[in-house]
């Protein structure tokens, strides 16, 4: 009884429409017409188009083609219902920004896909700024740049410039903070090393530590305020090299150590400079800033050097 | 040769040796190769005076003769070597190394050495002995074999040398033709010409040094001259043979000393032991000039090591493998055989340190950012700016104010990579590179100008401060002579105090002065002598 009840209603185009939805809804990345075929075997192929060409034209359904042939998705409903009221151009650009994803897209080159001039362009992205649909973020790569992207989205790192940027702004002062932090620790890691009074090699062995120590050290030490990743923290390793204080290695590690990408683990270790500051630049000369304007009888000459006579009273 | 290395080279010479042969040589630093005629000409100085001063100068080996250009009848040319010149900055360092390895006779002989350009050993051991004795108490005096043992401990390590037997101008060999004249102006390269450099004469020296009195002074040239003629009367057996010093085996040393030095500071102690140990087996066999030291076993730099050190075998070992590990790459390894076979890498060494040197500079002149992305540059050789400021993560307001100031002051250089023929500069790759050798010469130069202008600075102190110098050397001169004819403790102070307390001060405040631009001078020399050795070694390596 309940199964004839069901072909029964089958047989309404509303009912068809449901199920088709519903179908949608359990494959979110669409269906083929074999599927619904599959699914209504007593709905006649007719009906069936009748009923998708409604849904499609009523903009709940999506039309994709991929290698296998047509696809059926259930469109976006939150964006179904947010673009309703809005015309094709809108629905245009907003598939565009869609598109870029959350790397954004600049204005001048929606201009280029969509083939809208500028002001009509313009007009419609404040509109969809104003309904909350996108959002416009400025580029850290060029301050002047705005790009936008669908409102929900965290914008790449590209665009953001990651952890070292707040409001397009590089935060040197946290660069220079979390730089002295790593290289601390590191030295105060040599220094145990150096103390335990151990056999040479053990000692230089257990002044190494790996990217993912630094790591958990800055996290628990809390003086950052987002979140850091390790790619971050051996940035910040890298600057520590060029400053030469500290020095790298790579050793091969079993996966799934801690620290350990690739099967490489990235050590890190505090050094002691090779040389103090050589002689030319404990001289007024080796500092000077005029040095090459210097000559004697000169303006500026060594007999009447204003900083070798500080420097000689000193 | 540059116009800071004539700058410098005249200021080291005025006050060595006077205006005169400073003249001279400054001229012919400028204009190369000159006749005696020419110089006496166009410095317009009397003949005899020019003479004199080719004189001191070939004394000293800062310069040499040659046939003249127009073949054998030519007359001869005489040219300055800047090299030699420079060396008379580093003689301080020379004389205090030579104390530290062999006490104060080392020091007295080797000063005298240089003072002299060149000397027989006799006369250096007679004038040492006799200014030790001066130096000793009463009663006491020093006696020749002690300083002739110093002497040829000097010449055993080879800090000491023979002159190379001068070439006859007339006998050289009479090959025709442009082409032979470069040989006899190429020196005498001593390893191979002169195999007798390091052999001592047979020298009979016996007594002990001369107290020279003080009374003995007022009698003045006569005694002196009448202390010559004996002293030529009485030969000892090695006239015609000169010592001198051993610029090659001295810089040899300061090299050895800032590798050791830098080890210490980068390892430890004893790393820093175990190359100086490594350093001293290699020291006689390795060339000068060679790339890294003789492979040595593990087994000799045991042996080798000072039992005072009681590093056991297996410690040893672990070192030698930290050495051969560390990034700086001192110390390699050549071989398995004999627990080991280790070199110590001279060049690798002179470079690194070099590197260090160029590092520290713009560090100290531009700050420690600068210094960053200096060194980046360094490692990564080619960057363009973007690269630079992510790798530094420095803004890129500051990363490209630093880079700019560093270009502008040659420190950097900036390659451009066109992707089109036009040179675009929206189709240019902008790359920012670091080449440490012209960098190099660059800091040289520097160096070679904040010398002479604390040389500069000195004289002008001196100057300023003349007619106080003066008036309390003569009132020293009075104190002394007054004190040696016994008089009143009264009448002593009564001569001090013709100096007043501001002159005192100001005495005092002066004498601070010169010995500070006195000690910058040696400092600045050893950045010279570390770019120097790098520059050289490099061109050798090519």
């Amino acid at each position: 009884m309940a199964e004839v009840k069901v072909k029964q209603e089958l047989t309404d185009p509303v009912e068809i429409e449901n199920r088709i939805k519903d179908l949608c809804q359990q494959f979110p990345h669409g269906i083929t017409d074999q599927v619904i075929q599959n699914d209504m075997p007593h709905v006649e192929a007719q009906q069936r188009a009748m009923a998708i060409n409604r849904l499609l034209s009523v903009g709940q359904l999506d039309l994709l083609r991929n290698s296998t042939g047509l696809l059926y998705r259930l469109k976006d409903t939150q964006s179904a219902s947010k673009m309703k009221g809005s015309d094709n151009q809108e629905k245009l650009v907003y598939q565009i920004i869609e598109d870029a994803g959350n790397k954004g897209i600049w204005s001048r080159d929606i201009r280029y896909k969509s083939n809208l001039p500028l002001t009509e362009i313009n007009k419609i992205l404040k509109n969809l700024e104003s309904k909350k649909l996108i959002k416009a973020v400025k580029s850290v790569a060029a301050s002047k740049k705005k790009v936008y992207m669908l409102y929900n989205l965290q914008p790449d790192r590209s665009v953001t410039g990651g952890a070292w940027y707040s409001d397009q702004d590089f935060e040197s002062e946290f660069v220079e903070v979390l730089n002295q932090q790593c290289f601390k620790f590191l030295q105060g890691k040599a220094e145990v090393a150096r103390d335990s009074k151990q056999s040479p090699m053990v000692q230089r062995n257990s002044s190494f530590a790996t990217s993912h120590e630094v790591w958990k050290y800055i996290c628990e030490l809390g003086i950052s305020k987002v979140e850091l990743s390790m790619d971050d923290i051996e940035t910040i390793l890298n600057t520590l090299i060029y400053d030469g204080k500290v020095e790298m290695s790579v050793i091969a590690a079993k996966e799934g150590t801690a620290g350990c990408v690739d099967g490489q683990m990235k050590l890190y270790r505090g050094v002691n400079p090779i040389i103090q500051s050589t002689g030319l630049v404990k001289t007024p000369c080796g500092l000077c800033p005029v040095f090459d304007d210097c000559h004697e009888g000169g303006e500026i000459s060594p007999s009447t050097c204003i900083y070798m006579t500080e420097w000689l009273d000193f | 040769m540059t116009q800071q290395e004539v700058r410098l080279c005249g200021l080291l010479l005025q006050e060595h040796f006077g205006e005169v042969v400073e003249k001279v040589a400054v001229h012919l630093l400028r204009t190369g190769a000159q006749t005696l005629r020419g110089i006496a000409q166009e410095t317009s100085t009397p003949l005899d005076l020019v003479k004199k001063s080719l004189c001191v100068l070939a004394q000293h080996g800062m310069c040499e003769f040659r046939r003249g250009r127009r073949g054998p009848a030519g007359a001869v040319e005489y040219l300055a070597t800047s090299e030699r010149i420079l060396r008379i900055l580093r003689y301080p360092r020379y004389i205090y190394t030579a104390k530290t390895l062999y006490g104060d006779t080392g020091e007295l002989i080797v000063e005298e050495v240089l003072q002299r350009g060149h000397m027989t050993m006799s006369g250096s051991v007679k004038t040492v002995a006799d200014r030790l004795t001066h130096n000793m108490e009463e009663g006491r005096s020093m006696d020749y074999s002690e300083v002739v043992t110093a002497f040829s401990k000097l010449v055993e390590t080879h800090f000491i040398q023979r002159c190379p037997p001068v070439a006859d101008v007339g006998a050289a060999p009479p090959a025709a033709g442009p082409g032979a004249q470069a040989a006899p102006a190429a020196p005498p390269s001593p390893a191979d010409s002169h195999p007798e450099r390091y052999t001592l004469p047979h020298v009979k020296l016996t007594g002990r040094g001369k107290r020279r009195h003080p009374s003995e002074e007022s009698e003045g040239e006569q005694r002196g001259a009448k202390r010559a003629k004996m002293d030529t009367s009485e030969s000892s057996g090695d006239t015609g043979i000169y010592w001198q010093v051993n610029f090659d085996r001295f810089h040899q040393h300061f090299r050895d000393q800032a590798i050791v030095s830098a080890v210490a500071s980068k390892l430890d102690q004893t790393s820093s032991e175990i190359v100086r140990t490594m350093l001293r087996m290699s020291e006689v066999t390795t060339t000068p000039t060679a790339a890294c030291t003789q492979p040595l076993s593990a087994n000799e730099i045991f042996r080798a090591l000072p039992p005072s050190y009681s590093i056991t075998r297996p410690v040893l070992e672990q070192y030698l493998s930290l050495l051969v590990d560390d990034p700086m790459e001192f110390v390699g390894k050549s071989g398995e055989s004999g627990g080991g076979m280790y070199v110590v890498n001279l060049h690798k060494a002179l470079a690194t340190l070099s590197r260090a040197t160029l590092e520290s500079v713009v560090q100290e002149r531009f700050g420690s950012r600068s210094a960053r992305i200096f060194r980046l540059l360094l490692r990564k050789r080619h960057l363009e700016q973007k690269q630079v400021e992510d790798f530094a993560m420095i803004p890129a307001k500051e990363a490209k104010d630093m880079l700019y100031t560093l270009l502008s002051e040659n420190l950097v250089q900036l390659q451009e990579i066109p992707k089109t023929p036009d040179h675009a500069p929206s189709r240019t790759f902008y790359l920012y590179t670091v080449n440490p050798l012209p960098t190099a010469r660059l800091l040289l130069q520097h160096c070679y100008k904040a010398v002479g202008n604390l040389m500069e600075r000195r004289q002008y102190e001196t100057k300023e401060n003349k007619r106080l110098l003066e008036k309390s050397q003569r009132i020293e001169a009075i104190l002394a002579s007054l004190q040696a004819s016994g008089a009143e403790p009264s009448q002593l102070t009564e001569v001090e105090e013709m100096i007043t307390a501001p002159e005192r001060q100001q005495l005092q405040a002066l004498r601070h002065h010169v010995n500070k631009l006195d000690s910058s001078e040696n400092q600045v020399d050893e950045t010279i002598f570390l770019l120097e050795s790098y520059i050289n070694s490099t061109q050798t390596s090519r």
